[in-house]
């Protein structure tokens, strides 16, 4: 047992009469690591994360948390505790008889337990409210007290149901690198749900992008969004652009594609799958296109194409490209580093070109 | 602006009066109780003779009466406990697990609320018989859980509905078992649902009549005691001063129950924000 597989999620698969909610789910969690589970609604995320607490038992599989196995151990024995998604705040308590709720077996006196509970509503910056009633917290509040009614017990693990889907945008985003400060402090290795790709990329130190109960990619931010290993992936997280190809030559790191609409395209370190003569799906990122209104020098890759309708957004435009021979346009986001007018002064309609490097084309298993 | 005008203030019209109608239909019956049992007669008959108290120091002193009384309020009391303990876990079994045959499970404890009490009476009365068990208040007793219990699990599984299952998973989270939790969040919670389903069960059983005509022996409940003293006119105002008690006693229970159950609607509220 090492730091990289504090959490062992073994080959887990989950299934509720005929509906496989998580499918053969085989990934690590390091210790003290941010980890998210990133997906749509319906795509297993919360049911493996309810599996890790212990509210559902894995049909096929095992879940190993710091060198132990989980199955016989029941919720209230297991070294996790849970924020949920509506905060589940006991109603019939106060905020102080919340938050010290599970330190009734802890052993502490009752002074002691009263000072640890001062300790998390300092933390949580919720100094006085002790006496509050749940029904008198707003939703940030409710968060808050959820999370240090979880914290007290320091457990190893701290499990997190999409709690900021209830807040609104503000508070959400603030919350965000409150729960990012917090998390590096106490140092508890966190899992947290959300169908927010944004939020993902920004809080976390790894993500698992799940869909239909499967795990396709688990990886940090940065390689997830600049080289997803299937479709989905790439959809999901940001925006991107697909082109069905074949693969016309492989070798020296590189690989060319035939891609239709998009003519021949190279692209650098093709990944395994990529084989000679085979399909490929050709992805571009909209902010690695370059738009010029001239025949640009030096690039391998470039089309022409015709501007169709676009967004100017202050700090970037978007455009989308018509290409001959393609019904869908290609977005394509620009930085707006001098007056766009100079560069792209017809608007709709105007002939352009657009050129892309080697290293930002993604090669993914055909469809 | 005359729609506007009803909508506000709704003139004393022909549903007005049917609402007096029917108020008076339902009380004043009810009222000639009281209104006799202070008459100093014993004929149950206008005019009203004069006032006294006769009749409740009669009904004081009659040994008959108090005991069918104290009888009453024993399988009262027990019957409330049983039935509200077990309507408690049977909504909590219904609401909180996915159970096989939930719903057949449901229907049968249910079914005792149509079944008529006469048909329930006869048959319990014969399984008494041929297991030799005899008649007591104890088959009174059972005979009035089989009637109570669906009442109690009817207000138990509305309340236990009322709240997030997310609570109890977060207490077992925090480390307390199924039993503490049970304790710790579910009873507290439940609590106004467990005091109306006592109160109604007790009512219940206090004023049933079928079954315990058919299931007590020589010592009986107080509606078959009552039932007996019909026969003789000397009685009756006596009965009546019991049945003024009785009435002013149910009023304060039931307002008192009704007043508990809308408070615990409050206490509800876990997700809102």
């Amino acid at each position: 047992m090492s730091d990289n597989d504090f959490i062992w999620i073994n080959a887990v698969t989950k299934d509720f009469g005929d509906v496989r909610a998580v499918d053969n789910v085989d990934m690590k969690i390091r210790r003290g690591e941010f980890f998210s589970l990133l997906g749509p609604s319906g795509c297993g995320k919360t049911t493996l994360l309810r599996i890790l607490a212990g509210f559902e038992a894995p049909t096929i599989g095992e879940i190993i948390i710091d060198g132990q196995p989980m199955s016989a151990v029941p919720p209230h024995q297991r070294p996790v505790n849970m924020v949920f998604q509506n905060y589940a705040i006991f109603p019939h308590l106060d905020v102080r008889q919340n938050i010290g709720y599970g330190m009734r077996k802890s052993g502490l006196s009752k002074e002691e337990i009263h000072a640890k509970v001062d300790e998390m509503l300092e933390m949580i910056k919720l100094e006085g409210y002790g006496p509050r009633r749940s029904t008198e917290l707003s939703g940030g509040e409710r968060q808050r007290v959820a999370l240090a009614r979880a914290l007290i017990k320091r457990p190893k693990v701290l499990l997190l149901d999409e709690p900021l889907g209830a807040l609104d945008k503000k508070l959400r985003e603030q919350m965000q690198l409150e729960l990012r400060a917090l998390q590096r402090e106490v140092g508890i290795t966190f899992v947290f749900v959300t169908h927010d790709q944004e939020e993902a990329l920004t809080m976390s130190d790894r993500i698992a992008v799940m869909s239909k109960g499967e795990a396709l990619q688990v990886e940090e931010p940065v390689e997830l969004y600049e080289t997803p290993n299937c479709r989905f992936v790439a959809d999901f997280i940001g925006t991107m652009n697909f082109f069905e190809g074949t693969v016309t030559a492989l070798g020296d790191g590189r690989a060319e594609v035939d891609a239709g609409p998009l003519g021949t395209v190279s692209a650098g370190s093709p990944p395994d799958h990529v084989t000679q003569g085979a399909g490929v799906m050709v992805a571009i990122r909209p902010e690695k296109l370059s738009i010029t209104s001239e025949r640009p020098d030096g690039q391998t890759n470039m089309v022409e194409g015709r501007i169709g309708p676009s967004a100017y957004l202050g700090d970037r435009s978007h455009f989308y490209i018509d290409l001959e021979g393609r019904s869908s346009p290609v977005a394509v986001a620009s930085q707006n580093m001098e007056r766009v007018s100079d560069r792209i002064s017809g608007g709709s309609g105007q002939q352009v070109w657009l050129s892309w490097t080697e290293e930002s084309v993604v090669l993914l298993p055909p469809e | 602006m005359n729609s506007v005008a009803s909508l506000q203030a709704p003139r004393f019209g022909a549903l007005g009066v049917y609402a007096v109608l029917y108020l008076a239909f339902i009380y004043i019956p009810v009222l000639f109780l009281p209104l006799f049992s202070f008459n100093d007669s014993i004929y149950i008959a206008f005019p009203l003779k004069g006032f006294t108290l006769q009749w409740y120091v009669n009904m004081a002193n009659s040994d008959g009466l108090m005991t069918s009384v104290y009888n009453s309020l024993r399988v009262g009391a027990v019957v409330a406990v049983l039935a509200t303990t077990l309507g408690t876990f049977a909504a909590k079994a219904v609401t909180r697990y996915k159970m096989p045959g939930r719903g057949p499970v449901i229907t049968f404890i249910m079914l005792p609320l149509v079944i008529p009490g006469i048909i329930m009476g006869i048959a319990l009365l014969i399984i008494a018989n041929m297991t030799g068990l005899g008649l007591s208040l104890y088959t009174v007793g059972v005979g009035h859980l089989l009637v109570s219990t669906p009442f109690a699990m009817l207000i138990m599984v509305s309340r236990l509905e009322g709240f997030d299952k997310n609570l109890e998973e977060a207490s077992q989270d925090l480390g307390e078992s199924a039993w503490s939790t049970f304790w710790r969040v579910t009873f507290p919670l439940a609590l106004p649902g467990i005091i109306a389903s006592l109160l109604l069960s007790f009512t219940i059983s206090f004023d049933e009549f079928i079954l315990a005509f058919f299931l007590s022996g020589t010592n009986t409940t107080l509606p078959v005691y009552i039932w007996g003293q019909l026969r003789f006119p000397t009685k009756l105002p006596t009965v009546l001063a019991l049945g003024t008690c009785i009435l002013v006693i149910s009023f304060f229970v039931v307002t008192f129950a009704e007043w508990f159950r809308r408070r615990g609607v409050s206490l509800k509220t876990s997700s809102g924000i």
